[in-house]
């Protein structure tokens, strides 16, 4: 509630300062902003501080349309709830063994570590909630079901709408700003699996949790924003008994005194018509809860972890379809972590990333190759994994899609304490249903 | 006050309704689209480079009923810019004040393709509503800049009277046009056929956004023979390989429509977009 208060008493007269571009008189805007903190004040010593609060914003924005408007009473119910929409992804598939890295909206069919598996899965049921809370936030929650297995908060958060100086901030739990997959929901994603760097280095749920992020759009003439965030991540060692070595979290450790911190860049040029580029830097520092060997020996926790991560989106797109309905995307992700030494283990660099192309060929088809490794160059906590996926994609309309997805992983050289998995080679297959139904989904680029 | 250049930047989602918006605003106003002319409207590619583009924006012109919700509702919550928020004076849907056509009577769902709840949002082209549009423009301008009243006011009138002007020649031309038999590739020429008195007898896409299918053209390209159906109308920014074929089967001749400023190079306001879809239906017939 301060926080909302502090908020509002900040874009109250920016947004009153904004609103009017005819007040040209400065002394007059300052005489005006005197005035609207002269009233809150008032109002809050009269005790009616939220109630009067609000009115702050520029009075004129409620004005109703003066051209006459007889076909509003015919527009469709008017109403106040919130945009309501609900995605499902089932499968169909085919395990050689359990993989490894699963990253928990992955569909998990319940392989055997040595065994393979058939059969159905529903892969994530997402219920999804969003509106304009009032002239100064918007509220977003994303529920998420994955795999049957309870319900998430994926994402609930308020981002701000009138505050100043190109900034904006996030508040709640919500996908940290990291690279380009972190932030994306399952129903965006290209391929069925999300990329081995997710589960590996950023954790099997992605960077999420509770937080607060800042973000600033710089005034230069092409996109660049620069964001700071932090959250308190929590999360316990991995568990590697098995003959199938876990993803051990980077962050996640002593999570009420050692909150873990983000930072990114990202910068957009547009390379004419049809041409884009996004790019991105990112930084993420925490401590990793380590993991438990066979016989339950904990190994490394309270280990330092630093995140060095670049990603690359290279898009060609031509800006109608006269000629043909075809387009291109190139995607890569690298990620390098740190962790220091701690616990009787060397301080150490491991790293990995993918590269992915998709090619709509067709009006409603996509193909995609993706390329996977992690582990690399070496690692005490992460196994050497290689993976190959192509995709097939029938979106036949924007809310429906069915998508043939092959892989290959390759579960390589090992580090002395982790498990390895067997056989080596491991093929999957899986054939995916994604529909969404409800509002009308945008996403960003 | 001395006279200023550009008091407001205005940024339209389509061109067509940033030319309207000269229309009125004339010097006082700097003009910038997101869309181009030559690009469907419902599939504009959310660059971040648009972001930008809205953070210096002091007023935002968007068709509204949903035509634009698959794109720009994250751009303007990405631009920074409080001004142009939703329900902020900087945002106007210009679609407030338009007596909208093919408002759904009955439940809605999506196995009728991508259909627009509130109605029908392609109304720029008419007259009709390219007044009420400019309307409501001048009248939001004068709200955000009411030293330039005035002129908005006189630059209206102006706009009307040359709008009642060419109405007369346009009705003139197209007086021909009444009773005429059409099909088109979308259902985006509601408000034009009401204008000029066409009689749709088909779509192309059997339901909006939907891609046609074998069984669907033929009925169509039947029912266009059969009630002699002479042109198929299509927007440019389309794919012209299924309505060729249609056309050719049907003995119709397929008219490649720009229905927005910038769809070609010589189109550059709403007059000439206008002139440019009168003359070519007129001359087709």
């Amino acid at each position: 509630m301060k926080l909302a208060l502090l908020l509002l008493a900040l874009a109250g007269p920016a947004a009153a300062q904004q609103a009017d571009a005819g007040v040209q008189d400065k002394e007059l805007q300052k005489e005006l902003e005197k005035a609207i903190q002269a009233d809150k004040a008032a109002a809050q010593q009269q005790g009616q501080g939220q109630g009067q609060a609000a009115p702050a914003a520029p009075p004129a924005a409620t004005t109703a349309s003066t051209g006459g408007a007889p076909q509003t009473l015919f527009r469709g119910a008017q109403s106040l709830n919130p945009d309501f929409s609900v995605i499902l992804d089932g499968n169909f598939g085919y395990q050689r063994r359990a993989p490894q890295y699963l990253s928990g909206d992955d569909p998990d069919l319940h392989a055997q570590d040595t065994q393979h598996a058939l059969g159905f899965a529903v892969q994530e049921v997402e219920l999804a909630f969003s509106a304009i809370v009032d002239p100064y936030f918007k509220g977003e929650v994303y529920l998420t079901i994955p795999n049957l297995d309870g319900i998430e908060v994926e994402e609930a958060f308020a981002t701000t709408t009138s505050l100043p100086w190109n900034l904006q901030i996030k508040a709640g739990s919500f996908r940290g700003a990291f690279g380009r997959q972190n932030g994306q929901h399952l129903h965006v994603q290209d391929f069925t699996r999300r990329p081995l760097i997710n589960a590996a280095f950023l954790g099997a749920d992605g960077m999420r949790g509770p937080g607060v992020q800042v973000s600033w759009l710089s005034p230069l003439p092409f996109y660049l924003t620069l964001s700071g965030e932090a959250f308190s991540l929590s999360g316990g060692p991995a568990d590697q008994s098995g003959p199938i070595p876990q993803p051990v979290p980077s962050f996640g450790a002593d999570q009420s005194t050692h909150p873990t911190l983000a930072t990114e860049a990202k910068a957009f040029f547009p390379l004419g018509d049809a041409w884009s580029f996004f790019w991105g830097l990112s930084f993420a520092s925490g401590r990793s809860p380590g993991m438990l060997l066979a016989g339950g020996t904990p190994s490394g926790a309270g280990r330092d972890s630093q995140l060095y991560g670049t990603d690359v989106y290279l898009k060609w797109k031509p800006p109608n379809v006269a000629q043909g309905y075809e387009s291109l995307a190139l995607q890569a992700e690298f990620i390098l972590r740190r962790l220091s030494s701690g616990d009787g283990i060397d301080g150490e660099w491991d790293g990995g990333g993918y590269a992915q192309i998709v090619a709509q060929f067709a009006r409603r088809w996509f193909l995609g190759l993706r390329g996977d490794i992690v582990g690399v160059p070496s690692s005490s906590v992460l196994a050497r994994t290689e993976r190959i996926g192509a995709s097939l994609t029938f979106q036949a309309s924007e809310f429906s899609r069915i998508r043939a997805y092959l892989e290959a992983e390759h579960a390589g050289g090992m580090s002395a304490l982790l498990p390895q998995a067997m056989p080596d080679w491991a093929p999957a297959a899986f054939l995916q249903l994604e529909y969404s139904i409800g509002a009308h989904g945008a996403h960003p680029y | 006050m001395v006279a200023l250049l550009a008091v407001l930047h205005v940024v339209s989602s389509i061109p067509t309704l940033g030319s309207l918006a000269k229309e009125v605003g004339k010097d006082r106003i700097e003009v910038e689209s997101l869309g181009k002319g030559y690009q469907d409207p419902h599939f504009v590619e959310p660059k971040p480079s648009l972001m930008l583009v809205l953070n210096r924006a002091d007023l935002l012109l968007h068709v509204g009923l949903e035509l634009e919700i698959g794109w720009l509702p994250p751009l303007v919550l990405g631009s920074r810019n409080a001004k142009i928020q939703p329900g902020e004076l900087g945002n106007l849907d210009c679609s407030r004040a338009i007596p909208v056509l093919d408002v759904p009577t009955t439940k809605v769902d999506r196995s009728m393709g991508d259909i627009h709840p509130q109605g029908n949002p392609h109304y720029w082209l008419p007259p009709g509503n390219a007044r009420i549009i400019a309307r409501e423009i001048a009248q939001r301008l004068a709200q955000l800049d009411p030293d330039g009243k005035a002129e908005y006011e006189k630059n209206l009138s102006a706009f009307e009277a040359k709008v009642d002007a060419k109405s007369k020649d346009w009705t003139a031309l197209a007086a021909k046009l009444k009773g005429v038999k059409v099909a088109t590739y979308h259902k985006s020429w509601s408000y034009m056929s009401q204008w000029l008195g066409l009689e749709e007898i088909g779509y192309v896409e059997p339901k909006p956004g939907i891609p046609p299918d074998p069984q669907h053209l033929s009925r169509l390209i039947a029912a266009m023979k059969q009630d002699g159906a002479k042109l198929l109308l299509m927007e440019d920014f389309y794919n012209k390989s299924v309505a060729t074929l249609v056309a050719g089967k049907a003995g119709a001749k397929l008219l490649d429509l720009p229905t927005d400023v910038g769809a070609r190079p010589e189109i550059k306001d709403w007059f000439t977009l206008v002139d440019t879809v009168v003359k070519t239906l007129s001359s087709a017939v």
